[in-house]
């Protein structure tokens, strides 16, 4: 099986999923790359989560009100679901559309919006945006339920805006104006939550969508140049066909799933890293009536994805971090205790999933990493790769054994870079690996003794890999 | 004038009351998994809860009159404690086991719950155990465990010594497919909710097939992932229908008679907790008008039993109390 062919179906798998173990790369690499894409692209075509099983292993999952147990749920099925593209693109847009648990209080709710992004995070943006807007969660995150015909707030009029659909500007120019945005918050008065169930005595019921007319401002308005009775729904319609709602989503689906780009904010000043790229998936978004799908296939199809220089130009997000860890290493898969602990891990990085600190969410690329959290980073990561007792570990073992009889240092180190990437280091750091696997000499499994050390010396090897700086790229 | 009953006479069902509210300890439940009721009315609930909230895993014993009695045990590997509880039955002497799904052992604790003992080896030889999912005791005390992951029931005496099995997986009489609850008759026989088959099958005490119930489905008699059954003195049948969110009740030739699907009130500890808590009380009355079926409803149920009163209580696991109706001999106006 060719090198650049592993190479190019990993980074797919990182980008387009959480990463997979080597064994399923060369089973894709089989398949071609073409035939993955596709299956990525439409879910439905690989098998789903046994719901049934999850659920009776893990009970509380169910109408779960804990937020620990949406979160913990939503990382099992990062890490165990077949449709991985489905739950990246999931965590894509909970980065993009924020809300969180700290103002919701309602772990439900969370769980419920974020499968909104699961189940309709590739369809037609339209359609996205209705969800959104009908989500009771976001609905009370940015106050649409305080907006009333008498009494206007303009907070969720505005981010539908600003951070989920034009953004402030682009080409130096600015997308919408302060008259565009009352009338938008006017548009989506009496888009309402039903009255649901309190925490005691027997749990919060989940939250219904209510629209109430009597409260919905039906007046004429005028909204990015175009006059009429507006309600919420014709909004979202004269939103999507704004030019500045396809570059928005294509600038955020390259940011995540290509290469980093600037921060949000200096979007407006700031040109796209890839211009052309960027036009690739505009195009796609007119074409296909507003398709994510279509979008996300112009991306995983083309060049400036498959080119190597966007390989690793991504600081992993802890989410990816913990999840690819857990993936690689075969551990949590099916249903066991102690998932708790490791859904907590991307939080320890920065990363409170369900909880993003503010509406603007989290600042990616190399503003994951700080002192406190690359800390955080490498002794998770060192911690699970060096575990020789996991499945996926102790397979990547048995992969360097098979390199031979006897396998020389520089050996070693390249096998275990190539299995755990295939990881790309600088040549200062690479000469470090080999100094280090030569203080010992060549390896050999022979005896049992031999075998223990060979063990013993990948974990290390594995640890040490866990702790470069090449290893927080992605 | 007539009455049509179309021959299903002489019963009439009455919901009675509900117990309980969603707590980690104390006067209610938190994801309870089954119960056991002994002939003095004390039921021993299992909580499971989950696993960044250990302290809600743990033996409550109550009344179903809502008095509450202790609690005990606690989540962990140690004696005495346990990860994923699935099942709780009582010996003819009134001690309580336990079956642990993930630690695969059945702990065995006195009436007042204080530790006895355990057993219990992981494996798929005779006497070893994949998922313990169901226990039942039979009048000559032996216990009968539904051994979920290995397709299989299996006997032992009580102290873990082995003594038979039938079963294997598959969909055919007498297979399984992920089994979990059981019950037992007054002559003996043997029912099991055959979990992921969606049917509740009857064997004769030495397991031999006589009868299944039930197809996939949500429909009259159908079944969706079916958890727990029990068998009341006149041998009429019910399934906790999990999955669909009811409970259904079979006559002992196995024809479908009717189904509960939930009528709580506020329990008496529910209206404790709300009673020093007014906004709660503003909540509820609103979400109670707008709809009040959400509080009414069985949500999972997960467990069905009989008391020694004939009442039939159910662990209505997601809302975190069990509801309980009775069986009118006299017919009941409802």
């Amino acid at each position: 099986m060719a090198e650049q062919d592993i190479a190019l179906m990993s980074h797919l798998m990182r980008r387009a999923g959480f990463g997979a173990s080597r064994d399923e790369i060369e089973a894709k690499v089989a398949q071609g790359y073409d035939k993955v894409v596709h299956e990525l692209l439409n879910p439905e075509t690989q098998e789903a989560i046994e719901e049934d099983l999850l659920i009776r292993y893990n009970p509380s999952y169910y109408e779960a009100a804990a937020i620990e147990n949406n979160v913990q749920q939503w990382v099992w099925r990062m890490i165990n679901s077949p449709r991985q593209l489905q739950e990246k693109v999931a965590l894509f847009w909970h980065m993009i559309f924020c809300a969180g648990h700290s103002k919701i209080d309602s772990g439900q709710e969370m769980g419920l919006m974020v499968d909104i992004f699961r189940q309709d995070g590739m369809g037609r943006f339209d359609n996205l945006l209705l969800k959104l807007s009908t989500n009771p969660g976001m609905m009370y995150y940015l106050d649409n339920t305080e907006s009333h015909k008498s009494n206007l707030n303009e907070n969720y009029g505005r981010e539908l805006l600003e951070l989920f659909s034009l953004g402030v500007g682009m080409d130096e120019g600015f997308n919408y104006s302060e008259d565009d945005v009352k009338a938008c918050a006017g548009a989506f008065t009496g888009w309402n939550i039903a009255p649901p169930y309190p925490p005691f005595p027997h749990g919060r019921s989940p939250w219904e969508f209510r629209f109430d007319p009597a409260d919905h401002d039906n007046s004429e308005k005028t909204f990015l140049g175009e006059t009429g009775k507006w309600n919420g729904d014709d909004i979202i319609e004269i939103v999507c066909k704004q030019p500045a709602t396809a570059r928005f989503v294509a600038r955020h689906l390259y940011n995540y799933f290509v290469a980093d780009e600037p921060q949000i904010p200096s979007w407006r000043l700031t040109p796209p890293r890839d211009q052309a790229a960027i036009e690739a998936m505009e195009k796609a978004y007119w074409e296909s009536d507003h398709s994510i799908k279509a979008m996300l296939e112009v991306l995983f199809t083309s060049n400036f994805f498959k080119d190597e220089a966007v390989r690793y130009a991504k600081v992993k997000n802890p989410t990816e971090m913990v999840v690819s860890l857990l993936r690689m290493t075969g551990e949590y898969q099916g249903y066991k205790p102690g998932l708790f602990e490791y859904s907590q891990e991307p939080k320890y990085m920065g990363m409170d999933l369900m909880n993003p600190p503010t509406v603007e969410g989290w600042h990616t690329g190399r503003e994951w990493i700080d002192s406190g959290t690359l800390v955080e980073r490498i002794n998770f990561a060192s911690d699970i790769l060096g575990n020789t007792e996991l499945p996926g570990v102790r397979s990547l073992v048995n992969r360097l054994m098979g390199l031979g009889d006897k396998i020389s240092p520089e050996q070693f180190v390249n096998g275990c870079l190539d299995l755990t990437g295939p990881v790309v280091l600088t040549s200062d750091t690479m000469g470090l690996m080999i100094a280090h696997a030569s203080k010992e000499g060549d390896l050999s499994h022979g005896t049992d003794a031999e075998k223990d050390s060979f063990v013993r010396r990948s974990g290390e090897m594995f640890q040490m890999i866990a702790a470069t700086a090449e290893f927080q790229f992605e | 004038m007539s009455t049509h009953l179309f021959g299903l006479t002489n019963r009439t069902y009455k919901y009675s009351h509900a117990v309980g509210r969603a707590e980690f300890a104390g006067t209610g439940f938190r994801n309870a998994t089954d119960m056991a009721i002994a002939p003095d009315g004390t039921v021993y609930v299992c909580n499971r809860s989950y696993e960044n909230r250990p302290d809600g895993v743990h033996v409550t014993a109550i009344t179903l009159d809502e008095e509450y009695i202790t609690e005990f045990g606690a989540y962990g590997e140690a004696d005495g404690e346990f990860m994923w509880p699935t099942s709780v039955a009582l010996d003819s002497k009134g001690n309580l086991y336990l079956a642990d799904e993930w630690l695969n052992r059945i702990s065995k604790f006195t009436k007042d719950g204080e530790f006895v003992s355990k057993w219990g080896t992981a494996g798929s030889g005779d006497g070893e155990l994949n998922g313990p999912a169901g226990l039942a005791i039979d009048a000559d005390d032996n216990m009968i465990v539904v051994d979920s992951g290995n397709n299989r029931i299996q006997k032992f005496a009580l102290d873990g010594k082995y003594i038979s099995q039938f079963g294997s997986k598959g969909s055919d009489d007498g297979q399984f497919n992920l089994p979990w609850g059981i019950a037992l008759d007054g002559e003996g026989h043997i029912y099991i909710a055959d979990w992921r088959n969606d049917r509740i099958q009857k064997f004769t005490a030495d397991g031999q097939h006589e009868a299944s119930i039930g197809s996939t489905g949500s429909g009259v008699g159908q079944l969706n992932r079916p958890n727990g059954v029990a068998v009341d003195a006149d041998g009429d049948i019910y399934v906790a229908d999990w999955m669909n969110n009811r409970v259904e009740v079979f006559a002992p030739t196995g024809r479908y008679i009717t189904e509960f699907r939930g009528e709580a009130e506020l329990s008496k500890w529910g209206r404790d907790k709300l009673a020093s808590n007014p906004d709660m009380i503003r909540q509820r009355s609103l979400a109670y008008a707008n709809n009040p079926g959400y509080e009414k409803n069985l949500c999972h149920p997960c467990s069905v039993k009989i008391d020694p009163q004939g009442r039939i209580a159910i662990i209505d696991h997601t809302r975190n109390r069990i509801q309980v109706y009775v069986k009118e001999a006299v017919p009941a106006l409802v």
